[in-house]
Order: C-alpha cells, then structure tokens, then sequence
C-alpha cells in the first residue's frame, strides 16, 4: 500500500518531502490544507510562506505527526507521512515552544535528545557544541524561565539539532530574534545546508527567507498558489533596466522610457535573459549614448508573495484564515 | 528505555523545582516526629516525657501493635491518604494539562515515540510524586517502630504499593479531566469532587451495612428471646398440665404469653425492615462494585498489619451497647463492630483491587484513546 503510494507520486530518492493531497478538516469544517502537493529535494533550503492561517503551521504539523491528516498520500525521508520512525532524523522547533522552565539549557538539549533516542554518550558530545553553535554556552547551567524570547529560540534550535538531523523544521526560527541573531540562524542554516542537510523554514519574514531559500512554495488559504526556485517564479517579471544620460531617443518607446535621477533616463527591456537587452545596447552605443548602468531586475519575495495572496479579478488581498468549504458555484476557494 | 527514562528523570526535576513537594515532604516529616513522641508503656500512653494513665497500655495493647496501629490509623489513614495525597493532586493536577499546552506537546509529539506509550509513561511518572512521598514516610516510620516498638517490621512498607495504588485512581481521573479540559484548575477540582463523591458512596454502603448487620443481630436476639420465652411457656404448660390432672382450674393469663406475641409482632416487623435494609445495601455495593475502593485499598494495609485478635485487643474492654438502642432489644457495640470488621476483611484483595484496577483501566482507555486521536 504504501509503495503504491510512493509510486503513485515518483521517485522520492531526490526528495526528503514528497506529499501530494494532503488536506485537513477540522471540526466546524474548517479546511486547513486542500490538496497541498509539494516536493522538497535534498540538501536545499526550502522556504514555506503564506499569510496568516494559511495552513502553514498545520502542514508542518501534520509531517511532526502532531496532527493526524484528513488526507495525505507521499513520505518524508522516504518513509509514508505519519511514520514514527522517520521522526529520528527529523529537528523540529515549533512556532510557539515552551521548554520546562525548571530545567537548565542544557538539560533541555539533553531531554529532547533522549526523546529523540540519541545514546547518551553522543548527547553529552553534541550538547556543548549545539549551545556553542548558538552562542549559549556560557547559559548552559541556567535555568530556561531566565531567559529571554530570543534565548529560548537559539535553545530551540540547539535541540532541534541534537539528533544530527537529515532534515530540520525549523517554524518561524528568527521570531522575537535580534538582528544579529538572525543572522547567526542564517548563517546555521546555510551551514547545515553546505552538511548536506535540508532544511525546511516557515516564516513570514520574506526578506529572511529570500536571502538563505533555494526555493519556496508560497500557501494561501490552503493550497500551495505557487512553488519553485526564486529565479523560476520571477523569471515573468525579470527585466533589465538602462540608464542612460539625457532625453531618451524618439525610436526606444517600446522600452518605456522614464525620467531618472540627475537628467538621467531609465530604458525598461522585459525579460530573463541578458540577449534581450543587447540590441538596445547595440543602438545606444552606435548614437553615442552615455550608458550609466544596466541592472537586471527581479521582482521581490514580497511582490510575488502579495501577487500570490491577491486576488487577480478584484486586485483585492484575500482575507486571512482558513478556507470555508467551496460551494457549488466555486465562491469561498483560494485564489 | 532511554525515552521512560528521560521522562521518568524530567518528572523527578519537575518535582525538584516544585515547592509545594519539599512542603509535603517537611510536614511528612513533622507528622513523623509527632509519632515518634507518642509511646506507650505499661501504665498508659505517653507523650515526650509526660505520662497519661490509661486502659489502652502494654498490658493489653503490645507496643509494637500499638505503633503499628498508629501507623495505620494516623500515618496512613489520616495524613497519606486523606491530607498529603491532596497535596499531592494539587502538585500534580497540572501535570497533564501542561503536558498537552500549546507549544509542550508538539516538542513531544515530534520526538519518534508513540503517543500511547508517551502518555502511560507520563501517567506513571506522575506517580513519582507519590512514590518519593510515602516511601521516605514508611522509612521513617519503619525506623521509628524499630527503634521505640523495637519491632523491625517490614510489612510497614506495603504501604508504599497500597499508597500509590490508592493515589493513582485518583490520579486517573485527574489525567483525564486534565487532557479534556487542559484546565489545573478544573482538573484538580472535579477530580476532589469525584473522591468525595466516592467516599460518599463508600460512607453510605458501610452506614447501610451497618443498619443492616444492626437489624440482623436485632433479629437474632429477637429470635433468640423468642425461643427463650417458648421454652418457659412450654415448660410453664407442662407444669401446669401436670397440676392440672390434679385440679381442673384453666391457666390464669400470663405476661411471658403477652411479651412473646409482642416480641413475635416485633420479629415480623425487624425481618420486613432487614429485608428491606439488605435490598438498599445490596444496591449501594453494586453501584460501589464498579467504582474505586480507596478506603477498602487503605485497610487492606491494616488488616495486612493487624490481626483480627490485635483489633480485638484494641476493643477489648469494649462492653459498650449499641450506641442507637431502640425498645428493649440490646445488642453490643463490640460485636456489631465485630461483624462489620468481618465483612470488611472477607472482601477479598482481588475484589478490591481488581475491580479498582478495572475502573483505572477504563479510565486510562479513554484518556489514551483521546490522547492518541486528538489533534495538537
């Protein structure tokens, strides 16, 4: 049954995450996720955006086994969603964690660790260099309820990682984090990206995720509404842009010229690749034309997050929530 | 293993940090110190130095058995099981509706271990409370006994087992009012409301045993003066037929005559109202039946301390009436107690424990049942 499954959705050897409609009612029928399909290759930094009650935390939830599926088909290190056993190579930090707040920071890593059936003697090991890696080993000995917001999530991560992971969940890692937290998380991340682990982020900080992701699959009101590497899913909306000194030349009207700073023009050619923009270079440069710089553009995490979560017949954003089940005439579905 | 352990070591530092722990600990140690004041000697009971002359002395109550009864009777019955162990469900309510907060359980949840096994672990290291409690209790008293009793009796730590045994019924029921309602407050509440309720029931079967063991000795001593008075009369009848055969006067009406035909009356009316008691009690214990037996589990520890002959020492100058006569049938205090000491000591350790057991187990099913469907 479950190779049939596996089979059903390809190969999973390339992928540590391979589901396909995954969904989730909850009573009331609330439908969290409907049909989430989504693929998670190894060794990448996979970032998971969406708005509020998206259906985020709850997919992440469901391949932690903290909540049962309505419906989910697909595997996770190459054993079936739900399987206890896959979870021993498998860092989770929760959104919203709570560590016993008598234990010290080091008998936290070392709790979860026994949890997650790692022998003592690897834990004591991997315990010092885990707080070292999050800058907590001099708060080793401290009790958790001393710490601050941004302490604990280093904690949560140094747990996360005391199994030695394959994969690691990492559910909004940077939130109540300083700016040189942050970085330090981005910088574990790529490191444990460059082991050859893979990494999986939820978090709503677009400028965060855009800066360490491969790639990112963006959930609106419980389906995924656009998935891939950064460059695949800007590539429509990649241009170069042209300076030029002066007026711009009477002929270039296709190229959308624009007033720049200085007496400056801006000449706009669309497109991903850089032979586009070479015959307007060509022209330019044969009328003797100043070019002061040609920048290829791409559009933001952030505009391709709101054109995901705006509804492109009413230019309106969607309202934030879970979906309501569709009704016969389709009202009430993502976007 | 390395997971029960962990989680057996982190409900040990759970109540390491716990204040309300070290209290109960340092009032089990006051309640020990105060028994080991209590002594006593062949003049009476003494308290510290001072001596109080009384009926209960060496001379009928050996000290050993004294102190092993004021074990039972204080230690046990009074402060383990009634005072520490609601210390100890307000110490340990919150267990399970932290162990299920937002932000806990998924940490737990996530780790690969199944969520049945998860939760009866957690469920047994909560007895951990419990266990450390009554076990450095018993060693103190153990030694307390030994040293002032000079009697070395290890069957003091059955207590330890009867203790937690009675506590986790108990701490069943908290379990699951804690995962349904994820409320301290709520669980440790209505988890005291169901003991009392148990008790309550427990109290009521053993008033109805006691009005109808009352009601049955009434009727035994009811038959008993019947019989008596049959007999005078038949005697009376026969003497006078032998008078008779000299004179021909008929018998002259007699107040034995008039006493049995009332006493006759009365034993119609005490079978109808034994009757009628043995239906009502018969009804209470079967509702008792599926319930748990915490008192019946606490005395499983004095009858395995105390023969029935050291109970009867204990009331051995007990001459007392029945504290509720009625009319002119008297009964003893003493053997009522007798019978109903009897009864309770016929009720079986499987019975007691094995029908508990089977209400934990219920208990626990649906707690786990819950525990593994639910979504976090």
């Amino acid at each position: 049954m479950q190779a049939a499954q596996a089979q059903a959705i390809g190969p999973t050897d390339d992928f540590v995450i391979d589901i396909a409609e995954a969904s989730k009612v909850y009573r009331g029928k609330v439908h969290a996720l409907r049909g989430v399909s989504m693929r998670v290759h190894r060794g990448e930094i996979f970032g998971l955006l969406g708005p509020n009650g998206a259906g985020k935390s709850t997919l992440v939830k469901i391949l932690m086994t903290v909540i049962r599926p309505t419906a989910c088909r697909g595997s996770m290190l190459g054993r079936p969603v739900g399987d206890k056993a896959a979870l021993r190579r498998v860092g989770y930090l929760p959104e919203h964690h709570r560590f016993p707040d008598y234990l010290t920071a080091a008998q936290v890593v070392d709790f979860f660790g026994a949890m997650a059936d790692v022998p003592r003697a690897q834990r004591r090991k991997r315990c010092g260099e885990l707080l070292d890696l999050v800058g907590l080993t001099a708060w080793a000995d401290k009790r958790v309820r001393s710490f601050s917001k941004g302490m604990r999530q280093r904690l949560g991560i140094a747990q996360a990682l005391i199994n030695d992971p394959d994969l690691v969940l990492l559910d909004e890692p940077t939130d109540g984090v300083d700016p040189v937290g942050r970085r330090d998380i981005r910088n574990i991340c790529t490191e444990l990206k460059r082991r050859g682990k893979t990494v999986f982020l939820n978090s709503h900080l677009l400028s965060e995720l855009e800066m360490v992701c491969d790639r990112v699959a963006i959930l609106v009101q419980g389906l995924v509404s656009s998935q891939g590497t950064l460059d695949d899913l800007t590539r429509d909306s990649q241009r170069y842009d042209v300076i030029i000194r002066g007026e711009p030349p009477p002929w270039a009207t296709e190229a959308h010229p624009a007033p720049g700073r200085n007496g400056a023009t801006r000449l706009t050619v669309h497109g991903a690749e850089p032979d586009a923009v070479q015959p307007l270079i060509d022209r330019l440069r044969a009328e003797g034309r100043t070019i002061i710089a040609i920048t290829p553009v791409r559009e933001s995490l952030e505009d391709l997050f709101m054109r995901a979560v705006t509804d492109p017949t009413t230019g309106e954003v969607l309202a934030p929530g879970a979906a309501r089940p569709r009704r016969a005439n389709g009202e009430g579905g993502a976007a | 293993m390395r997971q029960t352990l962990a989680i057996f070591l982190d409900a040990y530092r759970e109540l390491n940090a716990r204040k309300l722990f070290w209290i109960t600990l340092i009032l089990s140690g006051v309640v020990v110190l105060a028994f080991s004041a209590v002594g006593i000697n062949e003049k009476g009971l003494t308290l510290l130095w001072f001596e109080f002359p009384s009926a209960l002395n060496t001379t009928l109550f050996p000290a050993e058995s004294f102190y092993k009864w004021a074990f039972v009777a204080f230690g046990i019955k009074f402060w383990l099981t009634w005072a520490a162990s609601i210390l100890a469900l307000v110490s340990t309510a919150g267990i399970f509706p932290e162990f299920v907060s937002s932000g806990s359980i998924e940490l737990l949840l996530s780790k690969p271990i199944g969520r049945l096994r998860l939760f009866l672990t957690k469920y047994l290291a909560g007895l951990l409370f419990v266990v450390l409690q009554v076990s450095v209790f018993t060693l103190a008293c153990f030694l307390v006994i030994g040293l002032r009793g000079k009697s070395w009796e290890p069957g003091l730590f059955w207590a330890v087992p009867i203790t937690v045994l009675f506590f986790s019924y108990l701490f069943s029921i908290c379990a699951l009012i804690g995962l349904l309602t994820r409320s301290t407050i709520a669980a440790l509440l209505l988890t005291l409301l169901c003991w009392f309720g148990i008790f309550g029931i427990h109290a009521t079967e053993m008033t109805m045993l006691t009005f109808r063991e009352r009601a049955q000795l009434r009727v035994e001593a009811l038959e008993a003066r019947i019989a008596r008075l049959e007999a005078r009369l038949a005697e009376r009848a026969a003497a006078s037929s032998d008078q008779n055969g000299d004179q021909a006067d008929p018998p002259a009406p007699d107040r034995d005559a008039e006493r049995l035909a009332a006493d006759r009356q009365k034993l119609t009316e005490e079978r109808s109202t034994l009757a009628s008691l043995r239906k009502w009690h018969a009804g209470i214990f079967a509702a008792k039946s599926i319930l748990p037996k915490t008192a019946e589990t606490t005395q499983l520890l004095e009858h395995t301390l105390l023969s029935v002959t050291d109970m009867e020492r204990l009331r051995g100058r007990d001459n007392t009436p029945d504290p509720m006569p009625s009319g002119d049938i008297r009964i003893s205090g003493a053997e009522l107690t007798k019978r109903i000491d009897k009864i309770q000591r016929s009720r079986t350790v499987p019975w007691v424990i094995g029908t508990s057991l089977a209400f934990q187990a219920v208990v626990l099913a649906i707690s786990a049942w819950f525990f593994c469907r639910r979504d976090f």
